[in-house]
């Protein structure tokens, strides 16, 4: 009788291989600390510190875990300094994490084998990698010997994407003198070349206008669609958000605080209700702060947000002592929510 | 390879975008040159003149020869690497399919090229009308020896940049200070770039002699001039060349390391 005995880092071997097949981007316990050393004030204070340094530690990504499935499309929010970026640098190979696990596409991130970096781009919109004194057409040709895309290959993706980003009136002009909308798009061309199939984009619209904005957002939720790309962004425009992603993750200090669809977010993290009133007839402002915090009183209507959990109370309360026609129960504004993110206001989930 | 050849080409054409900016460069070597000959050729008045072992022709040579091999070892585009860490514009190569070392090396090489072939020119006009008693190596085996000694010189310097640059890893501020120290200081010092080096006592050039600086132009300059014969230019060129491995091997080691504290600044 012959036996086969698979080893069992083989084995382990086999089932990370099987599992990391599904996911495109798989992340277990990331941490990432940075060293910043503190500095005193004034030029006295920058010469002792040259002396004796004070290290402080920041944590800027403490045991975060989450995956992305192929062609999934996911947003990343939080307020400034959460680690977003910080996540999306790890992702792409650029930091060398502190601890934990980090898989793209099979690999690991901080290898930075070709093979790899021809799959994936990360895209900052505040960093070009447009060559600043020559027409941005000198930069497609750099990266097409960069990234090795064949000839026909090479044109035919030029093409698709001058399409897409509508910039062919632009290929000949120096970089320096686009406006700053013209050039992100460009950029845009320039990493896209190689059709990445895992895309890593740090506030594309930053800076831009709205019809920019708009041609940005298209040109994200086409090349989704088209290619089945899998596509973390980050971003501090609401509409981004709302008009690409189904699936958000919000980082705050470091660590995931929800991961989940962009509707659920308002269930987990909504502490109020909006209560919608409209009175028959003239009532005593003053009295109405009684009930919860008047948003907006425009007679007949009055909007007026209560804790969760009093709503029912508040709304049956208005209904006893006010001359209402009509009275609706709304949860708090997906945008409000979100911006509360941003302005790093704690939010906690909710029980229900 | 092919990669690299476009980076030639780009880089190439980068240069030509700046053309005032080229040419007024061009200017200031061609106006170097008149200063340090006319200088020279004012304290050489007597051609009988002997000083630290040159004679009129001798230090003439070396003097212009300076200029050229150091327009060709020094000239570096590299000079911005640390420059690229502090600012975080690193990031930028570091997610693409590209050597970050290769890349500056064939920007230095397209920059190099070009800024040879206006030399050549210019040194020939300028050979013409100053008729310099300009001393020719016409030695073949002497000639190839100083063209590799030059390939060496500009090895050796790059891999010293790119170890200096490194300091900016850990110190981004202080990065560029370290940069002048080494780089200026002690390369132009100890290269042989201000004096032949032969002026210094004995004991002192015996030193310099196992340093990597020598070999960065005094080296070079002293072959060509053929001061420097047979086994000991292939004893200089080994030199060099066991530099070469040690300073890649500690280039790699300190990138290695460097990397992993890279912090991808610009946000």
């Amino acid at each position: 009788m012959v036996k086969f005995r698979i080893p069992m880092r083989q084995v382990l071997y086999f089932k990370l291989m099987d599992e990391s097949s599904e996911k495109a981007i798989l992340v277990e316990h990331l941490s990432k600390n940075f060293e910043v050393i503190e500095k005193k004030e004034g030029f006295l204070g920058s010469i002792s510190s040259l002396v004796s340094a004070k290290k402080k530690v920041v944590r800027a990504l403490k045991n975060a875990s989450f995956s992305l499935r192929e062609g999934e499309l996911v947003g990343f929010i939080g307020p400034n300094g959460a680690g977003k970026t910080t996540a999306l640098k790890v992702l792409s190979g650029l930091l060398y994490p502190t601890a934990g696990f980090v898989q793209v596409l099979g690999f690991d991130p901080w290898d930075k084998k070709p093979e790899f970096l021809k799959k994936i781009a990360l895209v900052m919109g505040q960093k070009n990698q447009l060559w600043w004194d020559l027409p941005a057409q000198e930069t497609f040709e750099l990266n097409r010997a960069i990234y090795e895309i064949p000839k026909n290959k090479y044109k035919e993706n030029l093409s698709e994407l001058i399409e897409l980003l509508q910039v062919r009136k632009l290929l000949n002009i120096q970089v320096r003198k686009l406006s700053l909308g013209q050039r992100m798009r460009l950029e845009l061309v320039a990493s896209l070349l190689h059709h990445p199939s895992v895309l890593f984009l740090d506030e594309p619209t930053i800076g831009l206008d709205v019809v920019a904005q708009q041609k940005i957002r298209d040109f994200i939720f086409d090349y989704n669609k088209r290619y089945k790309a899998t596509i973390i962004l980050t971003s501090h425009n609401m509409r981004d958000l709302i008009d690409l992603t189904k699936r958000i993750i919000v980082i705050d200090k470091g660590g995931i605080i929800f991961d989940g669809k962009l509707t659920d977010l308002v269930g987990e993290f909504a502490k109020e209700k909006i209560i919608k009133v409209y009175f028959s007839k003239e009532v005593d402002v003053r009295k109405l702060e009684g009930v919860g915090k008047l948003k907006r009183f425009d007679f007949p209507q009055a909007i007026i947000s209560v804790p969760r959990e009093a709503s029912a109370v508040a709304a049956a309360e208005l209904l006893q002592n006010f001359p209402i026609a009509d009275l609706t129960i709304e949860e708090e504004a997906i945008e409000d929510i979100i911006r509360r993110v941003f302005r790093g206001e704690k939010i906690k989930k909710v029980r229900h | 390879m092919k990669k690299y050849l476009s980076i030639f080409n780009i880089s190439f054409q980068q240069e030509f975008a700046y053309r005032i900016n080229f040419i007024m460069w061009r200017v200031r070597n061609v106006l170097q040159i008149f200063l340090v000959f006319f200088l020279w050729d004012a304290v050489f008045k007597d051609p009988g003149r002997v000083v630290f072992g040159y004679n009129r022709e001798g230090i003439l040579t070396y003097v212009l020869g300076l200029i050229i091999v150091k327009s060709f070892v020094f000239s570096s585009k590299s000079m911005d690497v640390a420059g690229e860490i502090s600012r975080g514009e690193l990031s930028n190569y570091l997610v693409k399919p590209v050597s970050y070392f290769k890349y500056w090396i064939t920007r230095d090489l397209s920059s190099k090229s070009l800024n040879l072939s206006f030399a050549f020119f210019e040194t020939l006009f300028l050979f013409l009308i100053l008729k310099p008693s300009f001393f020719i190596q016409t030695d073949p085996i002497l000639l190839i020896f100083f063209l590799l000694s030059l390939i060496l010189a500009f090895s050796l310097f790059s891999l010293l940049l790119f170890i200096v640059s490194a300091i900016t890893f850990w110190m981004p501020e202080a990065g560029w200070g370290a940069h002048f120290l080494i780089s200026i200081i002690s390369v132009e010092f100890m290269s042989g770039a201000l004096f032949p080096l032969d002026i210094l006592p004995h004991f002192l050039q015996r030193i310099v002699n196992y340093t990597p600086f020598p070999y960065m132009v005094f080296f070079p300059m002293q072959v060509y001039l053929g001061k420097i014969l047979d086994s000991a230019a292939v004893k200089g060129i080994l030199i060099s060349g066991l530099w070469i491995l040690v300073l890649y091997f500690i280039m790699t080691l300190v990138w290695r390391k460097g990397l992993k504290v890279y912090e991808a600044y610009g946000r």
